[in-house]
């Protein structure tokens, strides 16, 4: 009972700082996956006199993803629908080529504008749009999202270390007498802590796993989709598996933390 | 002709700067000796028995137990000089949450001996206090001599060098007193284990012979 007791001290705070933390990897790589998306389905427009290719456009640029030229009939049938009364096969020999460009990552505002200055430099191009006021909005949200998560990931921070403390007071407290006791008949550092040691590495490893299969749980059955609003999370079995492997050895070296100061703090008498 | 196992040369021992517990002392200890440390209360029995183990360091002086210096003595040769020391403190100090075997073991453990080893040399020394049947009890489980005797076994495990008990049979019924007695002249006696016991009373049936140490205003007197 006493045994149980001491694992269970143990796993809640682990567990506690484990899972908001595998929530944090979640949110962001879900994020992540929602700023690649948008970062293919969003293009720059530009209009050039002279033929463009890609990797012309990657000296000045290396984040293109793709260079795709637009077909100039659906210019001119826009045209011929707004009435306009012309020579549409005289225009078509007048008018310039049109290109959609293609990013590998979703562009900050700030780059979005030396983005542009830089194709405006490229010889030929005459116009570059970057739909500046939809690309503000969609950024600004993603910003907000990316900072929210931090902010998580710096409370968790604060609730971890402070967890974190009062471990070390609870082990303190049940273990200090017996470490120098052990000490006085002359039993080596990794003897008197072999025993917390061995509770970390266990505990440690049942946390990691709770928090793997709890997550494992809720993305299977679509829980945290429907729990965060969205369609898809972008995160796979692999990616919990990995990061199941981070967790635990990131709770090992919180623990043994914990183990290093407890033996630190021995009291000089009991 | 037995060579000093202890050996004191003006020593000075504090706990508070400038307060001195034992001053200006010097004084030898032979190996396979028995000796008694008396005194007043207060007067720094308990504290020069805490030297001898390195629980307290010389703040002047120069203390030796076993040809190691105690004075600013390093934990790792600490630690190596403690397992050649058997000690038995007034309050016991038995681990609580450990079974009186385990804590008998405790020593033996730390000597790296084999478990057949560890379990054959309990089992005799717990017939040795009369503790047999009670290998499994906690310490608080048992009454207070039952317990020091749980840890005058603990203190024997090993065969120590050098025997330190503080107090041994304080607070204890005369049949543990016997018993804790017996024990400590046998180690002394068969096994050539020095023993330096700190009490307030010489108990008068000792059969050994004994050297005297006397505490006063914090100088050491050898008396006998």
């Amino acid at each position: 009972m006493k045994s149980l007791k001491n694992h269970i001290s143990l796993i809640i705070p682990l567990f506690a700082i484990l899972f908001a933390l595998e929530f944090y990897f979640i949110v962001d790589k879900a994020i992540h996956y929602y700023e690649s998306k948008l970062s293919k389905d969003y293009s720059i427009i530009v209009v050039a006199n002279k033929k463009l290719s890609i990797e012309e456009m990657r000296v000045y640029e290396p984040d293109i993803a793709s260079l795709q030229e637009l077909d100039s009939s659906l210019v001119i049938k826009r045209l011929k629908a707004s009435g306009i009364e012309v020579d549409y096969n005289e225009l078509r020999n007048f008018l310039p080529k049109f290109y959609k460009i293609s990013l590998r990552s979703f562009p900050s505002s700030q780059k979005l504008i030396q983005l542009r200055n830089k194709l405006l430099k490229v010889e030929g191009i005459k116009r570059v749009e970057t739909f500046t006021k939809v690309h503000e909005k969609i950024y600004r949200f993603l910003l907000f999202l990316k900072n929210i998560s931090k902010l998580f990931l710096m409370i968790i921070f604060v609730t971890s270390i402070m967890l974190v403390f009062k471990q070390i007071e609870i082990w303190n407290l049940e273990h200090s007498e017996r470490m120098y006791i052990m000490a006085l008949f002359g039993a080596p550092l990794w003897m008197r802590t072999a025993m917390l040691i061995k509770l970390s590495v266990i505990d440690t490893f049942i946390s990691s796993l709770l928090v793997y299969a709890l997550y494992s749980y809720f993305i299977n059955s679509g829980y945290l989709m429907e729990l965060l609003g969205v369609e898809q999370l972008g995160v796979s079995t692999s990616d919990l598996i990995k990061d199941a492997f981070w967790l635990f050895a990131l709770g090992l070296v919180i623990s043994l933390f914990n183990v290093l100061v407890v033996s630190i703090r021995q009291p000089k008498t009991v | 002709m037995a060579k000093n196992v202890i050996i004191a040369k003006d020593l000075y021992l504090e706990y508070k700067k400038d307060t001195p517990i034992i001053r200006d002392s010097t004084f030898s200890i032979k190996s396979g000796s028995f000796v008694f440390i008396t005194g007043p209360s207060g007067s720094g029995k308990s504290t020069l028995l805490k030297s001898f183990y390195g629980e307290l360091s010389p703040k002047k002086g120069i203390l030796q137990i076993g040809g190691v210096s105690l004075v600013d003595i390093k934990s790792s040769k600490l630690a190596f000089l403690r397992k050649y020391l058997g000690i038995i403190f007034q309050d016991y100090k038995l681990i609580k949450e450990w079974t009186v075997k385990k804590n008998v073991m405790l020593p033996l453990l730390i000597a790296g001996y084999s478990k057949s080893v560890c379990e054959a040399q309990t089992a005799r020394l717990l017939k040795h206090v009369r503790l047999s049947g009670k290998e499994d009890y906690y310490p608080l489980e048992l009454s207070g001599g039952e317990q020091q005797r749980v840890a005058m076994a603990r203190a024997l495990a090993h065969n120590p060098v050098i025997i330190l008990a503080d107090e041994p049979t304080g607070n204890l019924d005369e049949y543990s007193s016997r018993v804790i007695w017996g024990l400590l002249e046998g180690a002394n006696e068969q096994l050539g284990t020095t023993v330096v016991v700190v009490t307030h009373s010489i108990p008068s049936n000792l059969k050994v012979p004994y050297k005297h140490f006397y505490i006063e205003e914090g100088k050491i007197y050898e008396i006998s």
